[in-house]
């Protein structure tokens, strides 16, 4: 989804009241409550937050020009790719093979046998429609953000089709977006 | 969850800032191996020995080149550089398999309709030709008789919104008042793509 993303993509960029800032912190707190300790370092109380919006319903979160979390109408809130490196802890975990990783770098689904086979670990407390982040047989870093389509239950049962929407990747429009001025 | 976390350090490769495990399937492993030789060299066990080989290739190629070069000194050394550098312009056409766009001198005009029977026409680039924006924009206002403005764009680039439709004949005056710029280097953006003018 974020394939092609540059500056040119952005329709609107504000700074929000109070109010709404509280509201986003709020629900982003509740989504990854492993982030509690780090709200204040992350989304200041007292420093201004900017919402941009995009087309195609997309919102990201800003602070300090630095793009931290993105959400699709009004859907969860999801952590970029570099601030989840940094908190890894913070989501749920899926694990696709290796010979999905590239598929992935290029955009793909996450198919549900990549994540059934030996390479894959799933999480089995996931359901459907959570974001989740996607890491790889072997690697210690994520390398995609996605958005279950079904249970991890069903995933295992199912074995066919798409498993998790991929909605951010490595190296896509986002991850290059390192600073949005 | 009482200790606050710290946030981890990742290793991001300096050539296509991936992290670093994950530069073999990046857009450009054969640019970034040089640098993960240097930073990461434990990631990556197999470009070690290959570097290694290779320095030991070059060294041994040094030293025949040394040995023939008390024959033919000038020609060997040159004719090796020049095909290097040839080849490191190809590497550099290369990357991500796209050629990055140089910004090209061209003045892109857009008309926004504004209220339905209102708009706005929008010109791009003009600074590119040397040309001052607030100037031009007093010129374009007192030649159309409408309010023109110098306004920041989407990428903090600067523009000029014109109030009204003044597409009809705005490539004219554009190229009358500055002789600089050639008509074809004047785009209407029409539906989202470009067209040339006139």
């Amino acid at each position: 989804m974020f394939k092609k993303f540059s500056l040119e993509e952005v329709s609107s960029q504000n700074q929000v009241k109070t109010s709404v800032q509280r509201r986003i912190r709020q629900s982003i707190q509740d989504e990854y409550p492993g982030l509690e300790t780090v709200m204040e370092d992350l989304l200041p109380k007292k420093s201004p937050l900017i919402v941009v919006k995009c087309p195609n319903h997309l919102t990201l979160v800003v602070v300090n020009n630095v793009p931290l979390f993105f959400c699709i109408r009004d859907g969860p809130y999801m952590p970029t790719l570099r601030l989840l490196h940094q908190y890894p802890n913070i989501m749920k975990r899926f694990q696709v093979d290796r010979g999905a990783i590239k598929f992935v770098f290029s955009g793909a689904n996450i198919m549900c046998p990549g994540l059934t086979s030996p390479g894959g670990v799933l999480d089995e407390e996931v359901d459907a429609e959570r974001p989740v982040a996607i890491y790889a047989e072997g690697k210690q870093h994520a390398l995609a953000i996605g958005f279950t389509k079904m249970s991890a239950k069903d995933i295992k049962s199912i074995n066919k089709g798409i498993g998790v929407d991929n909605m951010h990747y490595l190296n896509d429009g986002l991850w290059k977006m390192e600073r949005l001025d | 969850m009482a200790e606050k976390l710290e946030p981890a350090k990742v290793l991001y490769c300096g050539v296509c800032s991936l992290p670093a495990e994950y530069c073999e399937f990046g857009p450009d492993f054969g640019r970034c191996k040089p640098w993960l030789v240097e930073n990461a060299p434990d990631l990556y066990p197999d470009l070690l020995k290959e570097a290694n080989e290779k320095a030991a290739d070059n060294v041994s190629d040094k030293l025949q080149s040394l040995g023939i070069s008390s024959g033919g000194a000038d020609g060997a050394p040159s004719s090796s550089q020049s095909g290097g550098t040839s080849k490191k312009e190809e590497v550099k056409r290369l990357p991500g398999g796209k050629l990055k766009k140089k910004d090209r001198q061209e003045v892109i005009i857009e008309k926004v309709v504004r209220n339905k029977r209102k708009s706005i026409t929008i010109v791009k680039g003009l600074e590119l030709f040397g040309i001052k924006l607030s100037d031009a924009s007093k010129k374009l206002g007192k030649k159309f008789a409408t309010g023109a403005s110098v306004v920041k764009g989407p990428t903090e680039k600067e523009q000029i919104d014109v109030q009204g439709d003044i597409i009809y004949d705005i490539v004219e005056f554009i190229t009358d008042t500055w002789p600089d710029v050639p008509e074809r280097s004047i785009f209407f953006i029409e539906d989202g793509k470009k067209v040339q003018a006139g």
